[in-house]
């Protein structure tokens, strides 16, 4: 009986175990992963070819939920970390089925990555070189740092961050929130050609911007200011419709 | 040469210009050779016929009509000024001038030669950048078609490389702005839009976008360009933005700001 016990407790110890397992999946042939969320995501690098989902301790399913298959919009738990991953042709499309707690999702440095919070998520995105887009449709924010690829970020009402490495110049960059502040780091040789737009906002900058004069007027408080900095180059353009603006030199 | 006919001959021989051996040659051969005979005295006849045939010549009469039709015509035609000729110590103006003259020639037809290659290059010049626009469009109409969003703001941003946009780009602009699943990209879109509202297409893809569009940046920025232009159109899809519970509250205060002026 006793060794029964031990038996039913190593089962049920390895079971657990199983639980709170890692998800990971391989990512050859994936040119996007696609992740949506409600809840806080925090998306960051790793040396394999392969999609990594913590589950951390905030992940844990509840007691009464044993036995059932957690469900969303999204569709069904198939990774046993609450989330559900769909491949689509070349878009592996990675959707976190609870609605609380942070997910940790970690991928290869090189990867195409799209970010979407539906609701109140703040994104957080850190160290990729491919192209990076954000969006935090709601009340979530935007943070991304130490990327060279082209940024494509959106938010409604949170704050979007962005800090770049060094900028490929190959494809254009746009940054714009309605309501959030919008502030990027660059480094202060970078080459690109600056459109930066704003309604009722301010902007600030430490960049030399010689905004276009009209008259021997500088429109430095026209809603649009278009510049270059080192000699132009990627085009560049952030835009707050509400919020302010903060250009900083790295 | 005594047994060969020598009818080849016989013209010359009669003409007595081909020197003496040869004509004794022809004499002995003639002798023997009835056939040579015939032809020589035919020959003869022939020439004969010709030297004793007169001339017609015209007669003093019809010469002094003809020198009078002349006059008559000269005097009809009104007075001839002769032309002073040239005194000598001209001459070498008029060499110059001729000289001069030839140059120009030279400079103009080289000049008519550079102008229609001119004209050539620049015939050519404009199917290249004809072929340059086509090839234009064709990446700018596939980047738009692009999975990323920064690539596909690219292509909309390739609108400036265009003065004169054709309805098949408009088009593409206006299906990004409508269709568009990313925020970035739909306002790109409309920004590269918003520079050909004297568009009729245009004009009604704005009043389409803005009775789709969540996005309040967008929505902000299509109802200053209506207004900008006075589209009245653009009151009834306000209204229904100002109806909305999820419109934000500084799109209702935008909307209630401009709308007097529409209606």
């Amino acid at each position: 009986m006793r060794k029964f016990t031990i038996i039913l407790a190593a089962l049920f110890a390895s079971a657990v175990a199983q639980a709170q397992a890692d998800y990971t999946k391989s990512l050859s042939g994936i040119q996007w992963v696609k992740i949506e969320s409600k809840a806080n995501v925090i998306v960051k690098t790793h040396n394999s070819n392969e999609l990594l989902i913590k589950s951390g301790p905030s992940v844990e399913t509840p007691e009464r939920a044993k036995g059932l298959k957690l469900v969303g919009e999204g569709g069904t738990d198939n990774t046993d970390v609450g989330f559900s991953v769909i491949q689509d042709g070349s878009t592996l499309i990675v959707y976190n089925l609870r609605k609380t707690g942070d997910a940790e999702i970690y991928l290869p440095k090189n990867q195409n990555v799209s970010v979407k919070s539906t609701w109140n998520g703040d994104i957080e995105i850190d160290g990729f070189a491919g192209e990076i887009e954000a969006d935090a449709q709601l009340n979530g924010s935007v943070k991304v740092t130490n990327v060279n690829g082209p940024v494509t970020a959106n938010t409604l009402n949170g704050e979007l961050a962005v800090t770049f490495g060094t900028v490929k110049q190959d494809s254009p960059i746009s940054l714009y929130s309605t309501n959030g502040a919008v502030d990027v780091s660059l480094p202060s040789n970078t080459p690109a050609n600056l459109s930066l737009s704003t309604l009722n906002g301010n902007v600030y900058t430490d960049f030399d911007i010689k905004a276009a004069e009209k008259n021997g007027m500088r429109t430095l408080l026209g809603r649009n200011i278009k510049s270059t900095i080192n000699g132009g180059g990627v085009s560049f353009s952030m835009k707050s419709t509400n919020g302010n603006m903060y250009l900083r030199k790295k | 040469m005594e047994n060969e006919h020598v009818l080849d001959l016989i013209p010359e021989y009669l003409d007595g210009s081909l020197d003496k051996e040869t004509m004794k040659d022809i004499q002995r051969h003639l002798e023997k050779c009835p056939q040579c005979q015939q032809e020589t005295k035919e020959m003869e006849a022939l020439l004969k016929a010709f030297k004793s045939d007169v001339v017609p010549v015209p007669s003093e009469r019809l010469r002094s009509r003809f020198e009078e039709a002349l006059e008559a015509e000269k005097a009809s035609m009104g007075k001839v000024v002769p032309l002073p000729l040239e005194k000598k110590n001209r001459n070498w103006a008029s060499s110059v001038l001729k000289i001069a003259a030839s140059i120009a020639l030279l400079v103009a037809s080289f000049q008519m030669g550079s102008v229609f290659q001119q004209k050539k290059i620049n015939q050519e010049l404009a199917q290249l950048k004809d072929e340059n626009l086509d090839m234009k469009q064709t990446a700018m109409l596939s980047l738009m078609e692009n999975q990323s969003a920064s690539k596909r703001i690219q292509g909309v941003a390739y609108i400036d490389e265009f003065e004169n946009p054709d309805e098949s780009i408009i088009q593409a602009l206006a299906n990004r702005l409508l269709n568009d699943e990313n925020d970035n990209v739909r306002l790109t879109a409309f920004e590269a839009l918003s520079k050909y509202t004297s568009s009729e297409t245009v004009k009604n893809v704005f009043i389409e976008a803005l009775e789709k569009e969540k996005n309040p940046s967008i929505q902000v920025a299509i109802i200053q360009t209506l207004v900008q232009i006075q589209e009245k159109k653009a009151a009834e899809p306000m209204k229904k933005l100002l109806e909305k519970e999820d419109t934000q509250p500084f799109i209702k205060e935008q909307i209630k700001a401009v709308l007097p002026s529409l209606t």
